[in-house]
C-alpha cells in the first residue's frame, strides 16, 4: 500500500502567497526557514506563532517581525503551555460572545530540537495529555543550533559538536542515538504526526493539508539542514535535505490516530553520501576513516527499512 | 459578625470567583490546593464561568496563565513555594508582557530541607519580578486584596500582574468570619477586562514579548515596569477609596496599629502581625509606648508611606519572616534604604529574624523584641539580625540530632 | 592606547581578526583585550568586534566608541544602519575597508578625507582558498599591520587562534600565507593617537510612562521585517539568464527567505535588497538560468533596488 497525495500533485499548486516574509536575521541558507515558509502556506496568516528559545526567537526581533500573523515569545521549556493558554482564552472569549468566531486563530508552537526532545518535554507530554489543539512545528537541526551547536538529544550518533568533539577515546563524537521523538509523541496518541523535509515540498503541503482535518495536537518534525551548525555551503542545503531522506537516515512518514505510513520510500543511498557532505561528520573521513562508526550508521538504517518493510508492507 | 466562616484558602478562592475571572490554568501544591480544589468545583457546577485546566507543572500554569492574559482573559491562579519557584522564569515574562492576572502565593518555606510551613523566603525571591506584590494579614483581607488587585492590576497605568500573598497554615486553613462582598457591587468595583495591548486576533495580528537587541531598548522597556511598578501606589489608593465606599472596609499599603505616641515600633507582615498587634498591646500594659507597622504592599515599595510612618521614631524593630543567608532580613534593608536621607530617622534599626519554616513567635519572643529594641534605642545603635530562637527550642534541636546521629561506633 | 573595531558580517571571521591582532599583541608584550558583540548574528548578519592595545592596564570594556582603526570586511555595511560602522568615526581615525575600489573611490562614497585605506581581501580568499568564506587571517594581518605590529606575531597569532577552531594545518597554513600577502600589500597609513577631547557629562533623559502599546516589546506593524534589507549579505547574487529559465518554479519553493516570486508567464523575479545570496536557487536551477554573479561594489548589481 503505498501513500498518495490527494490534493498536492504538481509543484505549481504550492501557494504563490507568502506568510513568512523576508528581512529577519536568520542564516543564509537557512533549512528551518526553508520549510516554516512552506508550512506557512499551509496554515495561512490566521495564526499565533508561540515561539520556544532557539534560533527562531530572531524571526520577531523588536521592531521587526516577519509575519503577518500573531506572536508570542514564551520560554524554552513551555511553549506548547504558551499555546494551551492562548487556545483556551480564546475559546473562552468566544464562548463568552467577548470575540467573534471570525477572530479565532489557529495555534503553532516554533520550537527547535532542544526545546522538543530535551527542555519542553513535560510540557508538551501535558499539551498532548490535554488534547490541546494545536500544531507543533519542530525545526531539528539536531544540535543547539542558536547558542552554537552544542549537542542535544536530537543529535545523532557520530556528529561532532561543540559539547560532543571528538577525541582519540570517542573517535565518533556523539556516542548516544539521536532520540526518537516521533515514536515519543506517538506514544501519547495525537491524532495526527508527520515528519517533513524542505526538498520534498508537495510531501510537505500534503501533509499540512491532511493534518488541518484533525482536531488535537498535530506535530510536524521538520529536518533543517543547517549550513552554519553543520558546517556545509548554504547552497547545498536542498540537497543535504534531499541526502537525508534518500539515504533513509531522515524517514517522511505520519501517523493518524497512530498508525504509521511512510510517505515516501527511498532507496537507500549509501549514508556515506549524506555524510561527507558535511564538517559535522569529516572526521568520519580524515584523518582517518572510521568504517565501524559509519557502518553502525549503515546498519541502523537498514534495520529501519527492513522494519517498516515488515510492518508497512504486510498491511 | 456578618460573613461565614472560612479559611483564606477558600477566600482566596472566592476572590476569583466574584472577580469572575475567565481562566485559571492549575498545579497543586500544598498548601495551596483548596484554592483549585474550590474553584474546579465551582466551574464544574457552573457557580463561575471560568475554565480551569490542570497543567502539568507550575511552570507551564505560569505560561499558560501569562498566554491567556496576552490573549485577553482574565486570568487566575494559585501556587506556594517550590511552585513559584519552578514558575519563576515565567514571572518575569508576564511582566515583560505587561499581562495583569493575579496570582495567589500561600506562602511555605522553601527546601533544603523540605517542609510545609510558611515563611517569606518564597514571595520575597519574586520582589524583583515586576510582579506588584500585597500581603494579607486575615482571610477577610485575602478575598478583598484579590478584588483590589484585578483593579490595579488592570488600571492602564499599571497593567502589570500581582502576587497576593497569605500564609500557609497560619491563614490557608485557619478559618475565621469573611464577609462575600455582593457580586453586584464587586461589578461596579472591578469593569471588565479590555485591555488595549493585549489580545490575539485574526483582525489584530501583532508580536509580543519580542527579542530586542541592545541594552538602551531593552532599559526602555523594563524602566517602563519601574514607572508602571509605580504608578501602582496612586492606582491603589484610588482602588482603596472606592473599595471602602463600597464595601466600607479601608486598606492602605501600610497598616500603623497604635502607632500615634509609638517610642518603639515593630515593621511586619502578613498573618503573623497579628500577633504583632497583641505584642503591642501586652508591651503597651507594661508601659512601654510601642506600635507596629505592617507592610501590605512589598511592591511598589510603599516608601514615603514607610517613611512617614517610622520617622521621629526611637527604635524600630524589622521582624523579618526571611532570611537572606549572608546578609540577613531581606526587608529590613529595605527598610535601612528608605529611612536613610531622613534626618529624623531613627535612633536605632534593628533586625530580627523570626518564624522561620512556621516556627511560632511566642509572646515572651515578642517581649525580649521590645526589649532589646528599646535598648537599642536608648544606646542609638541597632542590633541584629538576630534569630528569635529559644532556649527550650534549642534544646530540643539537640535531642533530634543525637537521634539523627544515631549510637557512635563502639558504643564510645 | 590603540583601539581597532572591526565590522563584519556573521562568518566573515570579524571576532577571530580581532583574537588575531588581541593575541599578536600580547605576544608582543603589550597590554591587549579583545571582545566580540555577541546579539543575533547569524551568518550574514552585521557583527562588531574590538580590540584593544596599550603599555599599560586597560580601563575600558566593550564597544570601542572611538576607535583608532576601523576595519570593514564588508563595505556594503557602511550603509547598514544596524552596523553603525561609522560612529565615533573622526578625521583621525583610519578606515581599512575590504574593497575593489581603491581608497580616493571610497572616501568619496562616504564623504570621508585622506584616512581611508582598502585592499580586496575577499578576491585575494576567492583566488588562494578557491571559494567564499571566512577572512579573519586576512583582516587580522592588515589590521595588525596598520597598528604596526610585527608580521612573526601575526603569523603566529593567526596558528593560535586558527588552531583553536579546530581547523587542519594545512588549512592554517594556507590562511598564513594569504595573511602575509596581505600584510604586505595594504597600503598603510600613519595613525594619530593623541589624547581625545574629554566629553562633558551628558544630559540624561529619563523616559516618561507610556501605556504597553508602547511601552511594551509589541509590534503591530504586521510584516514589517520587509523595512530591513538583507541584500548586503551577499557575496554572490543570483542573476536569471531568462532564455534558460522554463518556468518550473522551484527557485521560488525552495528559496528559504521567499525573496523569489513568480510572474504571471512563470518567470522569477528576485527581490535583491532582501537576498541573502544563499544560492539555493542557483544549486536548485534544473535549466541553470540562475547563475551565480560575485557582488562588486559601485556596478550596477551593487545598488540595484
Amino acid at each position: 500500500m503505498t501513500w498518495q497525495r490527494e490534493t498536492f500533485k504538481k509543484i505549481k499548486q504550492v501557494p504563490r502567497e507568502e506568510h513568512v516574509f523576508p528581512g529577519t536575521s536568520l542564516c543564509a541558507g537557512c533549512g528551518g526557514l526553508e520549510a516554516l515558509r512552506l508550512a506557512s502556506k499551509g496554515l495561512g496568516d490566521h495564526v499565533v506563532y508561540v515561539n520556544a528559545a532557539g534560533c527562531f526567537t530572531m524571526l520577531a526581533a523588536y521592531p521587526f517581525t516577519p509575519f503577518k500573523g500573531s506572536w508570542l515569545y514564551t520560554t524554552m521549556g513551555s511553549a506548547p503551555a504558551g499555546a494551551q493558554g492562548i487556545r483556551d482564552a480564546l475559546d473562552v472569549l468566544i464562548a463568552k460572545g467577548r470575540l467573534p468566531k471570525e477572530e479565532n486563530l489557529k495555534i503553532v508552537v516554533l520550537g527547535g530540537d532542544g526545546s522538543t526532545y530535551d527542555m519542553a518535554l513535560s510540557s508538551t507530554s501535558g499539551a498532548i495529555h490535554r488534547r490541546l489543539d494545536f500544531y507543533y512545528f519542530c525545526y531539528d537541526n539536531e544540535a543547539y543550533g542558536n547558542t552554537g551547536m552544542q549537542l542535544s538529544s536530537a543529535t545523532p550518533y557520530g556528529a561532532r559538536t561543540a559539547t560532543s568533539p571528538c577525541s582519540l577515546q570517542h573517535q565518533a563524537g556523539t556516542l548516544q542515538e539521536k532520540k526518537d521523538i516521533f515514536e515519543i509523541w506517538r506514544a501519547h496518541k495525537p491524532p495526527y504526526i508527520a515528519t517533513v523535509a524542505p526538498r520534498y515540498p508537495l510531501d510537505l503541503e500534503e501533509k499540512f493539508a491532511r493534518a488541518s482535518k484533525f482536531e488535537g495536537p498535530k506535530l510536524f518534525l521538520a529536518l533543517s539542514a543547517c549550513p552554519t551548525g553543520w558546517l556545509y555551503d548554504p547552497g547545498e542545503t536542498p540537497e543535504v535535505a534531499k541526502l537525508a531522506v534518500e539515504t533513509g537516515l531522515w524517514p517522511l512518514k505520519e501517523a493518524i490516530n497512530g498508525e504509521v505510513t511512510h510517505t515516501y520510500i527511498p532507496k537507500l543511498k549509501p549514508v556515506e553520501d549524506y555524510l561527507k557532505l558535511q564538517g559535522r561528520f569529516r572526521h568520519l573521513f580524515e584523518p582517518t576513516l572510521q568504517k565501524e562508526v559509519i557502518a553502525h550508521i549503515q546498519d541502523r538504517v537498514h534495520r529501519y527499512w527492513e522494519r517498516v518493510n515488515q510492518v508497512e508492507r504486510k498491511g | 459578625m456578618d460573613g461565614e466562616m472560612m479559611t483564606g484558602n477558600l477566600a482566596a478562592a472566592w476572590g476569583a470567583r466574584l472577580a469572575d475571572v475567565d481562566y485559571v490554568p492549575a498545579f497543586p501544591i500544598t498548601p495551596q490546593t483548596e484554592i483549585i480544589e474550590a474553584l474546579a468545583k465551582w466551574c464544574e457546577n457552573g457557580q463561575m464561568a471560568a475554565r480551569v485546566v490542570t497543567m502539568d507543572s507550575e511552570h507551564s500554569m505560569m505560561t499558560a496563565a501569562g498566554a491567556a492574559g496576552a490573549t485577553g482573559a482574565r486570568v487566575f491562579s494559585a501556587t506556594s513555594s517550590q511552585g513559584l519557584l519552578h514558575a519563576f522564569e515565567l514571572l518575569y515574562s508576564v511582566s515583560g508582557w505587561r499581562v495583569p492576572l493575579v496570582l495567589v502565593n500561600v506562602s511555605r518555606a522553601l527546601a533544603a530541607p523540605i517542609t510545609l510551613e510558611p515563611d517569606h523566603n518564597d514571595v520575597l525571591a519574586a520582589r524583583d519580578s515586576g510582579f506588584l506584590q500585597i500581603h494579607a494579614e486575615t482571610c477577610q483581607e485575602v478575598l478583598d486584596s484579590i478584588l483590589m488587585a484585578y483593579r490595579i492590576a488592570e488600571d492602564e497605568r499599571v497593567m502589570l500582574p500581582v502576587i497576593v500573598n497569605l500564609d500557609g497554615f497560619y491563614l490557608s486553613f485557619t478559618r475565621e468570619p469573611v464577609s462575600i462582598p455582593d457580586a453586584g457591587q464587586v461589578r461596579e468595583f472591578l469593569p471588565p477586562f479590555r485591555p488595549a495591548h493585549l489580545g490575539f486576533r485574526a483582525s489584530a495580528p501583532h508580536a509580543l514579548g519580542t527579542a530586542v537587541l541592545g541594552g538602551s531598548i531593552y532599559s526602555y522597556f523594563r524602566h517602563q515596569i519601574h514607572l508602571a511598578s509605580m504608578n501602582a501606589l496612586e492606582a491603589h489608593e484610588e482602588a482603596a477609596l472606592e473599595f471602602n465606599r463600597l464595601f466600607g472596609r479601608r486598606y492602605g499599603v501600610v497598616e500603623g496599629y497604635r502607632l500615634e505616641d509609638a517610642e518603639d515600633v515593630l515593621v511586619m507582615t502578613n498573618a503573623f502581625a497579628s500577633k504583632g498587634k497583641a505584642a503591642v498591646d501586652a508591651a503597651r500594659e507594661e508601659g512601654r509606648r510601642a506600635g507596629l507597622l505592617r507592610l501590605r504592599m512589598i511592591r511598589p515599595w510603599p516608601a514615603d508611606a514607610i517613611r512617614r510612618a517610622l520617622v521621629g521614631r526611637r527604635a524600630v524593630a524589622v521582624l523579618d519572616q526571611n532570611l537572606s543567608p549572608g546578609q540577613g532580613g531581606i526587608l529590613f534593608q529595605e527598610i535601612g534604604a528608605c529611612l536613610y536621607h531622613e534626618p529624623l530617622r531613627p535612633r536605632a534599626l534593628c533586625s530580627f529574624i523570626g518564624g522561620l519554616g512556621g516556627k511560632n513567635i511566642s509572646e515572651g519572643e515578642f517581649r525580649a523584641t521590645f526589649e532589646q529594641t528599646a535598648e537599642a534605642g536608648i544606646r542609638g545603635k541597632g542590633i541584629g539580625p538576630v534569630l528569635l530562637y529559644t532556649e527550650a527550642e534549642h534544646s530540643e534541636m539537640t535531642q533530634l540530632q543525637v537521634l539523627a546521629a544515631g549510637p557512635r561506633p563502639n558504643g564510645s | 592606547m590603540l583601539a581597532i573595531r572591526f565590522h563584519g558580517r556573521g562568518g566573515q571571521g570579524a571576532k577571530t581578526a580581532s583574537r588575531i591582532v588581541g593575541t599578536a599583541a600580547f605576544l608582543e608584550g603589550f597590554v591587549a583585550q579583545d571582545s566580540p558583540i555577541y546579539g543575533a548574528e547569524r551568518r550574514g548578519a552585521p557583527v562588531a568586534a574590538f580590540t584593544r592595545i596599550a603599555r599599560e592596564p586597560i580601563r575600558e570594556r566593550g564597544i570601542i566608541a572611538h576607535p583608532t582603526v576601523v576595519v570593514v570586511a564588508d563595505t556594503s555595511l557602511i550603509s547598514d544602519p544596524a552596523a553603525r560602522v561609522l560612529d565615533g568615526v573622526d578625521e583621525k581615525t583610519v578606515l581599512f575597508m575590504n574593497s575593489s575600489l581603491s581608497a580616493e573611490q571610497l572616501a568619496t562614497q562616504i564623504s570621508l578625507s585622506g584616512r581611508v585605506t582598502a585592499l580586496d581581501l575577499t578576491e585575494v580568499a576567492l583566488q588562494r582558498f578557491g571559494k567564499r568564506g571566512a577572512i579573519s587571517a586576512l583582516l587580522g594581518a592588515v589590521a595588525g599591520r596598520l597598528v604596526g605590529l610585527r608580521q612573526e606575531s601575526i603569523h603566529e597569532a593567526i596558528s593560535r587562534e586558527l588552531a583553536d577552531l579546530g581547523l587542519a594545518p594545512s588549512v592554517i597554513e594556507q590562511n598564513q600565507v594569504a595573511a602575509r600577502h596581505c600584510y604586505d600589500a595594504v597600503p598603510v597609513v600613519a595613525l594619530e593617537t593623541g589624547s581625545r577631547r574629554v566629553p562633558g557629562s551628558t544630559r540624561l533623559r529619563i523616559p516618561n510612562y507610556e501605556p504597553p502599546s508602547r511601552g511594551t516589546a509589541r509590534i503591530s506593524a504586521a510584516a514589517n521585517s520587509l523595512l530591513r534589507e538583507t541584500g548586503g549579505w551577499r557575496t554572490f547574487r543570483p542573476v536569471l539568464v531568462p532564455d534558460k529559465c522554463n518556468g518550473c518554479w522551484l527557485c521560488f519553493v525552495y528559496c528559504p527567505d521567499g525573496v523569489i516570486s513568480m510572474t504571471k508567464d512563470d518567470r522569477p523575479v528576485i527581490d535583491y535588497d532582501h537576498c541573502k545570496g544563499c544560492q539555493i536557487c542557483v544549486q536548485e536551477c534544473p535549466t541553470r538560468a540562475l547563475v551565480a554573479e560575485r557582488e562588486k561594489e559601485g556596478e550596477a548589481a551593487w545598488t540595484a533596488k
